[in-house]
């Protein structure tokens, strides 16, 4: 089955129209012809007005699972309980909290690229069946939850706490860098689950800071907001982003979250359960 | 009047299908560009030392949201490419629209489109609802529309089918349902069956898998009249309960006589695979010595982490090696298959897995270089877990997976040890395909959007270009005018680059 991290190309209009300013910094890095395909697309975006048609609410989950067949299906699975890729949607806080996709709505027009989700450009009234498809099939999932699929916190405990507490304090060298009553103190509080497990094994949303000397010999450091082969960006204290060409800058990146990385290969399923149970402990 | 007439016959155009065996430098006339799938160029206007000056010939914009995956087909000056339900025109020199088709809205899945295929005056595109469409390459008007597959039994198509004399061979997709798949080869003036190869039993039965969906464009030796077509996972994915054994002729390489569509060999690349792992990557066809006597070889870099090499007259191994991390096997048999470890299958409380379920590679193009012996793949490093409880069930997905961490590496095998030569890296992530040219050049792309040019020997970048959307094409190249072009697509946006016209 093709690979389902579709791309982002759908950002060069959402970005625009929800003033999603994020990324401004590498976004006007590009060259012209980029540019003035932004600004083309956001003509076309600006273009798109749609009659308001009353619909009976079996027909908009309809037409919601046609469009969720069509766009979203391949990464979140064709029932929303997940899929290549894509997190469940039916069991997300994101489809709980929504109220006719004024949650969905936003995640989806604007994508989110940190997790590689591309923006789709779709009109209000699609959100909204999107939206009411997704309610739809929560419904059905919350009243039947025995047939309900994914993975639950309960399937997660299958690990000892005593071996995950000794491979914490040893061979996993956990504590080299974390506290149980330091920086996890609670942790099983602030995450549960599969969400836990996948922090555990790489918190991907961890932020990396950089230290640079430019090259009139000034040191400055940050959070680092961008880097390729070519450039490195950082925004400073204040908010302010700034980039240099990789070549003419001294650089330290300071990412300890990338330790994690280097234990993937040295676990076993074991280890990975039993840390999983010792951390579950942490409330 | 008689005049008129005269001129029309000679400027008569289309695609005469022997030329796809031997393409002029100023063609590219199948998504591979030629039979052999080494998207390697003899082109060598743009140099290692002349690259530094790449520029920007034009750009042209789809103005539509979804991205970019295919590669133009090149014939008479004209550029042919695709995103779901949309084809264009465009003039290969100047950039400029001469048509754009749309297919009506649709149900089936939008994931992506590769490209269109070419016969004589004939362009042939495949829908999300999985139809076989015959257009007039002169205006884009239809001519006919036949099914390939259902769409309501879950079926879709993405690909640009193959064409070999007069057959254009169609593949399927479909992994939300557990169907079989199959190949297609249909008659390029009619649209009428020619003959379909079965990937798995059209019926299945108990303990039969279903699956082997035929998603990418394979790859054809003319001499032995072989189709070479690498197959997708068994259903139910990520259970394997209900499909005990190897599950033929899934995750599987296999030759079939072009005419006939008959098996002359099968290679299980991933033998009864759990974590979706297609071995639709390309088959790319090298003709050089190996052992020390020269073979006709099939090579490919597999989804599952796997380098294979096969002897593709018969099928047999050469070679077996892994290209980057992998976890899940207890070894390689004799006949050179990897031999899954059952504890790595997906488990309720999870199993932790290298590569992740996109594969140490995917669909993206590799290159093969000739002059070096490097094959050249943009590579996934990745872990990931793998759920699968008897709550999912055994029908489709049948599990869950997530996952855990990634980077993108550009990597050079050198095929005669299966060692890696030289590794370059382009981020956490990585979709850009490969091209390489007899100058010595790698053309490919980064994560974050910059079009790169790489010298073969060493993996060092050479030259570079922003264009802020990742790459999920694979780079093609051609001359015309006397003038090399190299054309990416990035989101949105073709890019066609070549040299400053000062500098030819």
């Amino acid at each position: 089955m093709p690979h389902s991290r579709v791309s982002s190309s759908g950002f060069r209009f959402s970005r625009f129209r929800f003033n999603d300013f994020k990324f401004i910094g590498f976004k006007f890095r590009i060259i012209v012809p980029v540019s003035l395909a932004l600004l083309a697309g956001c003509a076309f975006v600006t273009a798109q007005t749609e009659p308001v048609k009353t619909a009976s609410p079996s027909a908009v989950v309809e037409r919601g699972k046609s469009l969720f067949g069509q766009n979203c299906a391949f990464c979140h699975g064709r029932e929303g309980f997940g899929g290549e890729s894509g997190p469940n949607l039916i069991d997300s806080d994101l489809v709980a909290s929504d109220v006719r996709g004024n949650k969905i709505g936003p995640v989806v027009r604007n994508g989110r690229r940190e997790t590689g989700m591309p923006a789709f450009k779709l009109s209000l009234q699609e959100i909204t069946a999107l939206s009411a498809f997704l309610h739809a099939q929560k419904q059905k999932a919350d009243s039947h939850p025995g047939g309900r699929r994914g993975v639950s916190a309960a399937d997660l405990q299958t690990g000892n706490v005593e071996a995950g507490k000794e491979y914490f304090n040893g061979a996993g060298t956990c504590s080299s860098c974390h506290s149980p009553t330091g920086d996890l103190a609670g942790v099983a509080t602030r995450y549960r689950g599969l969400e836990l497990e996948r922090r555990m094994l790489y918190p991907r949303f961890a932020k990396a800071t950089v230290t640079v000397t430019t090259p009139s010999g000034q040191t400055l450091s940050g959070q680092l907001s961008y880097q390729d082969e070519f450039t490195i960006g950082m925004t400073d204290e204040s908010g302010w982003y700034q980039s240099w060409p990789a070549d003419s800058i001294k650089y330290t990146i300071h990412a300890p979250a990338e330790a994690h990385a280097e234990l993937l290969p040295k676990y076993t399923d074991d280890d990975v359960h039993n840390l999983m149970a010792y951390l579950q402990t942490l409330r | 009047m008689l005049t008129l007439l005269f001129s029309c016959h000679l400027l008569a155009q289309g695609l005469d299908p022997a030329t796809i065996a031997n393409p002029p430098a100023d063609s590219w006339p199948s998504y591979h560009g030629d039979y052999s799938g080494r998207r390697h160029s003899p082109l060598t206007q743009i140099t290692p030392q002349n690259v530094r000056s790449l520029t920007l010939a034009w750009a042209f914009q789809t103005g539509q949201p979804a991205a970019l995956k295919s590669s133009p087909l090149l014939v008479n000056g004209i550029l042919y490419f695709t995103v779901p339900d949309n084809v264009w025109a465009v003039d290969a020199r100047s950039g400029h629209q001469i048509w754009h088709y749309t297919y009506p809205p649709n149900k089936g899945l939008h994931i992506g489109h590769r490209g269109v295929a070419m016969y004589k005056g004939w362009l042939y595109f495949t829908t999300p609802d999985a139809h076989l469409i015959s257009l007039d390459a002169k205006n884009g008007k239809v001519r006919w529309n036949i099914q390939i597959a259902d769409v309501e039994k879950g079926y879709w198509s993405t690909m640009s089918p193959l064409v070999v004399r007069d057959h254009v061979i169609v593949g399927v997709s479909g992994d939300f349902d557990n169907l079989p798949g199959y190949l297609r080869s249909i008659d390029p003036e009619t649209g009428k069956t020619q003959w379909q190869w079965d990937a798995t039993p059209p019926i299945i039965t108990k303990n039969t898998t279903s699956g082997g969906m035929t998603w990418m464009t394979g790859t054809y030796d003319p001499e032995l009249n072989l189709v070479y077509w690498g197959t997708g996972n068994p259903t139910p994915v990520l259970n394997g309960k209900t499909r005990p054994g190897d599950n033929p002729y899934t995750c599987s390489i296999v030759a079939l006589n072009a005419d006939t569509g008959k098996l002359a060999w099968a290679f299980s690349a991933s033998p009864h695979d759990t974590h979706d792992w297609d071995a639709v990557e390309t088959p790319v066809l090298v003709d050089a010595d190996f052992g020390g006597q020269p073979r006709k070889m099939l090579m490919q870099t597999s989804r599952n982490g796997y380098f294979f090499i096969l002897d593709r007259t018969n099928g047999k191994s050469l070679l077996t090696l892994p290209y980057g991390p992998v976890n899940w096997t207890l070894g390689v048999d004799g006949q050179g298959r990897p031999v899954p470890n059952p504890e790595k299958e997906p488990a309720p409380d999870g199993r932790i897995i290298a590569p992740d379920e996109g594969g140490l590679t995917n669909y993206r193009s590799p290159s093969f270089d000739p002059k070096t012996g490097l094959f050249i793949v943009s590579a996934h490093p990745s872990w990931s877990i793998y759920f699968a409880k008897p709550a999912d069930g055994a029908y489709g997905w049948a599990g869950a997976d997530y996952g855990v961490w990634s980077k993108g590496v550009i990597e050079a095998i050198d095929y005669r040890t299966g060692k890696i030569r030289w590794t370059h890296d382009v981020g956490k992530d990585i979709f850009a395909g490969v091209l390489t040219t007899d100058s010595g050049l790698t053309f490919t792309g980064d994560i974050a959007g910059n079009v790169l040019a790489l010298d073969t020997s060493d993996g060092k970048t050479l030259w570079h270009a922003g264009t802020s959307e990742r790459m999920d094409t694979s780079p093609i190249t051609y001359e015309l005018d006397k003038r090399q072009y190299v054309v990416t697509g990035t989101g949105g946006v073709i890019f066609a680059w070549a040299l400053p016209e000062s500098e030819q």
